[in-house]
């Protein structure tokens, strides 16, 4: 009896308890709406008039944009990272890779091909990939080569060079060794300490299986990345409207320097790889190779990536692994495109 | 409250991407006509999960209730100790409840879609890219569609005007449709941006227009005339190409505002 009083009492006082906490929100929040309304409505024409120049307007747009565009990739690869977490067993991976790190590397980059996605949805993928036991190496090849030589991407570069078939092999061939070599490396200099990856999800919890494990784990890869995202687009936005493409054609002249200018301006404009085959194909000045280094380059570092892997591996690895792919990805194109165009 | 912070975050981003792709045109501002499928599929999926953490927070914020009364004086507030589950994920990485702390940033663009979407690019982007002339070398063009005037984007106005070796724009009367850029010395141009994938790629294909005054910059106008030959083919002169108009008419701004490359 006694304990009953005191359960009941406990709950009242509950219920008590969450009213009050209620009314103080609704009280504090109303009146800080209200403050910022009334702030708004006074000086936001005027204060907005003078902020919204063309400039912001068009950073504005584009940064919208490259959100837009990156949610639905982004939403793939997080439904497929969730899955693989949720409903792949870890000794199915063992079994379809070589046990071999230095095998399971290139086995791994030419899987890539199977993922239909531009470089926002690799990310995600490859950390769910890590979790499940994937040796780091192999999975850091899935990621560079996915975005660069898959199907939807191989077309478009075709779509982009017509009757240029050498520009679409270079670009695979390109991309996949740039790869290749980055899990080489990362298997004989790097560091696990360098990777920063959610480790609980490796242990066998009931919640992190089934249909609650992927609800949870897209939940949490999606907003996640999500957020990452918008820091990625936010800076591409900004560099894609200060600078503009005119002081390109200065550089047009010296082979060496518009390689490396256009690994630069692929690293800082952050378009899709699925549509950078086209935007290659408009800087007509350039040279074969510098455009293929444009092509190979922007799928593996730019700015958004930056930010995605920062948030999934944190920064340590981030700013390690960016520097490294950005050298081998140009080298591999000048190799390739020595070779083949 | 906190605890609901992913499901609204979740909700507010699905139901922003509906609003642009499932109910009404503004998408178009932002990305290719080709993307409007997956777009919605995401908003639905995204919505959905928003419904779906709904519950099971609400659900296990019900049975954390449960256990807390039941427990907390046996054991101790050892919240650390309370096995894991799917609300509170507990990851190496610091975020509580609320989910990842970057996530917040979503509202920006998620808010600015819902309430003021940004407009869709123009005389700015125009006159700022060194307008993209077409990379193929000069050639023969398949024959122009009929029609008079036949409609031409601004892209294949450009490429034939300044690439056709078989110079088949030569006596037809074209219709452009474009935004308006002016010069300081007087000479205007209709311009149209080509987007492949998202307004970031976006550039410009343009037209000098002759024998009418210029209307205001950004204004739309559909313009009809006929090719004015300018320069040797494939040369930097015949670039941009020139209408000599007959008839310059204001449009509205039309739903598509870019041209698909």
């Amino acid at each position: 009896m006694d304990d009953q009083r005191v359960v009941t009492g406990r709950t009242v006082a509950d219920v008590v308890r969450l009213a009050v906490r209620a009314l103080v929100h609704v009280v504090l929040g109303g009146t800080a709406l209200l403050t910022i309304a009334t702030v708004v409505s006074v000086l936001g024409p005027t204060l907005a008039l003078d902020l919204y120049t063309p400039a912001v307007a068009a950073w504005w747009t584009v940064f919208t944009a490259v959100v837009v565009q990156g949610v639905p990739f982004l939403l793939l690869g997080t439904v497929v990272s969730a899955a693989i977490g949720a409903f792949v067993p870890e000794r199915v991976f063992r079994r379809l890779l070589p046990r071999n790190q230095a095998l399971a590397v290139p086995v791994a980059g030419a899987a890539g091909v199977v993922l239909p996605g531009c470089e926002c949805a690799s990310v995600p993928v490859a950390g769910s990939l890590m979790r499940r036991g994937v040796a780091p190496a192999a999975a850091l090849a899935f990621l560079l080569s996915a975005p660069a030589i898959n199907p939807v991407v191989l077309v478009a570069t075709s779509i982009a060079f017509p009757g240029q078939p050498a520009m679409v092999g270079a670009r695979l061939v390109a991309s996949l060794a740039a790869a290749v070599v980055m899990g080489w490396l990362w298997a004989r200099f790097g560091k696990d300490e360098w990777l920063r990856l959610p480790r609980t999800r490796t242990a066998p919890e009931a919640s992190s299986r089934g249909w609650a494990g992927f609800v949870a784990g897209l939940r949490h890869d999606f907003l996640h990345a999500g957020g990452f995202l918008v820091v990625g687009a936010g800076a591409a936005a900004a560099f894609n409207i200060a600078v503009p493409r005119s002081v390109l054609d200065v550089f047009t002249d010296s082979a060496w320097l518009s390689v490396l200018l256009l690994a630069v301006l692929a690293v800082v404009l952050c378009v899709c790889s699925e549509a950078d085959a086209f935007v290659a194909a408009s800087l007509s000045g350039f040279s074969p190779t510098a455009r293929l280094a444009f092509m190979v380059v922007g799928p593996m570092v730019d700015l958004k990536l930056i930010a995605l892997q920062t948030g999934t591996f944190g920064r340590a690895f981030a700013v390690r692994f960016a520097s490294v792919t950005w050298v081998v990805a140009v080298a591999s194109s000048v190799l390739v495109g020595w070779w083949l165009l | 409250m906190r605890r609901y912070g992913p499901a609204v975050l979740l909700a507010l981003t699905g139901a922003a991407v509906l609003r642009i792709s499932l109910f009404g045109d503004l998408y178009l501002r932002y990305v290719q006509p080709g993307l409007r499928p997956y777009l919605i599929v995401s908003g639905a999926v995204l919505v959905l999960l928003a419904v779906v953490t709904t519950a099971t927070t609400a659900r296990a914020a019900r049975e954390a209730a449960g256990e807390d009364r039941g427990f907390e004086r046996d054991l101790g507030p050892a919240p650390d100790d309370r096995p894991a589950d799917d609300h509170a994920p507990d990851h190496a990485h610091t975020h509580g409840p609320a989910g990842p702390r970057f996530a917040w940033l979503l509202t920006l663009p998620a808010l600015a879609l819902l309430l003021f979407p940004p407009p869709a690019l123009g005389s700015y982007s125009a006159e700022r890219e060194a307008a993209q002339r077409a990379a193929q070398g000069v050639g023969t063009f398949p024959a122009l569609p009929s029609g008079d005037p036949v409609e031409l984007t601004l892209a294949e106005f450009g490429s034939r005007a300044v690439h056709d070796s078989g110079r088949s724009l030569t006596g037809r009367t074209v219709r452009l449709t474009g935004f308006v850029t002016r010069d300081d010395d007087g000479a205007w141009y209709v311009n149209r941006l080509q987007v492949s994938c998202c307004a970031a790629d976006a550039t410009t294909g343009k037209a000098e227009i002759r024998g009418f005054g210029a209307p205001p910059a950004d204004t739309w106008v559909t313009v009809t005339g006929t090719w004015h030959p300018e320069g040797a083919l494939g040369s930097d002169a015949a670039w941009p190409p020139v209408l000599d108009a007959t008839d310059v008419r204001r449009v509205e701004q039309p739903a598509n505002p870019y041209e698909k490359r």
